[in-house]
């Protein structure tokens, strides 16, 4: 992670390009992890028996039932987050009575609001409204984006981590544009897997499979950590994404697997 | 450890002695930096804020920071745009508290209204206090105004004015007058001057 961080801190200082250079870098990082999967002894005998077994019933609904729970469980706890990060917010508010130390700079906010040309008088009271707004507006993206980055198994806030809470959240559309492309495109993904829980049809069954892919690209240890069933649930979930991402058959997606450079396991 | 200590050099970098100074010394340097970095609220500050949902063990990058940084600015001046419009339609020039949090409530942030009604509530009843108190306050608090309109209208460097008042008093920023609190500090030393004379007036009646 410390590697990462210097490489991802050396691109920036290199030059003004680095930050897409870096973000390539990590939006070719999410490939990788299927490979390393995929290269697991243990995962890769399987692998050839589950591509007829994937159009079984039985096995389907078994994956399908896991990767449900799995998702169900996650989007509880997501929410109990959030509730809570309201409920101390409304309780900070109560206890405040200090006015004159704000977190936040109040001549640098109406700068930024006077930087509209429309704009002419602002009264006192508007920014110090707007710090607590932007208070807690950065605590809001902070924690749904931090909800990012632990089920990446990183311990680090990243970048790729704000372009998917924003890519999650509807509210969240005005910012699209300060995001970079390969940053939204990455995160498309983000956007298919907020889809699913309003959709249970089976004819969306491959994009079901798309949130468990998240947690293969974690370190090798993880899976290796994890129960033969959950086992069986990353692998659909390795296979899955590739058709709606690629809209290729399968037979074409291991070639791909093997694509992606191996240089990017260091950030495991 | 040394990622660690490495991110926080860069924020103490920025927060020597007053948040301000670092931005009215590196404007000797590059302006167009300086101008650059007005755009954004202080990343110290930002940073410190997004450290209070995050873990103890967890990190946060610098690139995280900045554009966190990027996506307030934004936020600004999405709700600022809106309460822009509000007020032009209904004939009025200054955007008021109320107006903020209705820009807010119709750009979908729903969860924020009631936190800041009550923020604003809080803070009116503060300021309803400081207006009860004698004459000779409330007159202080016009001028104040005063020198706000005033600033409003000539769109003058107020930043750099707060930072310059800031160095003249003592390195570790204390309000001049910390019995009564002032919105903002005067933009200018000969206002500074006369409030000096007016809080020491106000200072001896209130002994």
């Amino acid at each position: 992670m410390d590697k990462s961080e210097q490489t991802q801190q050396q691109h920036q200082h290199g030059m003004g390009v680095a930050t897409g250079a870096s973000q390539m870098a990590y939006s070719s990082h999410y490939p990788t992890a299927p490979m390393v999967a995929s290269g697991t002894p243990a995962v890769a005998v399987p692998s050839p028996t589950q591509a007829p077994a994937a159009f079984s019933s039985s096995a389907h609904q078994l994956a399908y039932q896991q990767a449900q729970h799995f998702h169900h469980q996650q989007q509880q706890h997501q929410q109990q987050q959030l509730q809570m990060f309201w409920s101390n917010q409304m309780q900070e508010i109560e206890q405040t009575i200090d006015f004159k130390n704000h977190s936040l700079p109040l001549a640098r906010i109406k700068k930024i609001m006077k930087a509209d040309e429309d704009v002419r008088m602002i009264s006192a009271e508007a920014p110090v409204i707007f710090a607590k707004a932007c208070e807690m507006f950065i605590l809001e993206l902070t924690l749904r984006s931090w909800i990012h980055t632990e089920e990446n198994k990183r311990r680090t806030l990243q970048k790729n981590d704000i372009a998917a809470a924003i890519s999650r959240n509807d509210v969240f559309d005005f910012l699209v544009d300060i995001i970079p492309r390969d940053e939204l495109k990455e995160e498309g993904l983000g956007i298919t897997k907020a889809t699913i829980p309003l959709v249970n049809s089976p004819a969306d069954m491959p994009y079901y499979y798309v949130p468990p892919q998240h947690p293969v690209v974690g370190p090798p240890g993880m899976i290796m950590g994890k129960p033969v069933g959950a086992e069986q649930a990353t692998l659909y979930s390795t296979q899955q994404p590739r058709p709606p991402m690629a809209f290729m058959p399968w037979p074409h997606t291991q070639p791909q697997q093997q694509q992606p450079p191996q240089h990017q396991q260091t950030d495991s | 450890m040394e990622d660690e200590s490495h991110n926080n050099t860069l924020p103490n970098g920025f927060n020597t002695g007053s948040p301000e100074s670092p931005f009215l010394k590196t404007s000797t340097t590059t302006t167009q930096h300086n101008k650059e970095q007005d755009r954004f609220l202080p990343i110290a500050n930002v940073g410190r804020i997004m450290k209070k949902v995050i873990p103890p063990n967890g990190k946060i990058s610098k690139d995280a920071k900045e554009t966190v940084q990027e996506c307030v600015s934004e936020f600004i001046s999405f709700v600022t745009g809106e309460a822009s419009d509000k007020c032009q339609r209904e004939k009025r020039k200054t955007i008021n508290g109320d107006d903020v949090i209705w820009a807010i409530t119709t750009l979908g942030f729903e969860d924020y209204v009631e936190p800041l009604k009550t923020y604003l509530q809080k803070y009116k009843e503060i300021e309803g206090e400081k207006l009860s108190i004698p004459k000779q306050m409330r007159s202080e608090q016009r001028l104040q105004q005063h020198h706000n309109n005033y600033h409003d209208q000539n769109n003058q460097p107020f930043n750099g004015a707060y930072a310059s008042s800031n160095l003249i008093s003592q390195p570790p920023y204390v309000p001049t007058d910390q019995k009564f609190s002032l919105t903002f500090s005067p933009n200018s030393i000969q206002s500074q001057l006369r409030q000096q004379d007016q809080i020491d007036s106000v200072g001896h009646w209130y002994e």
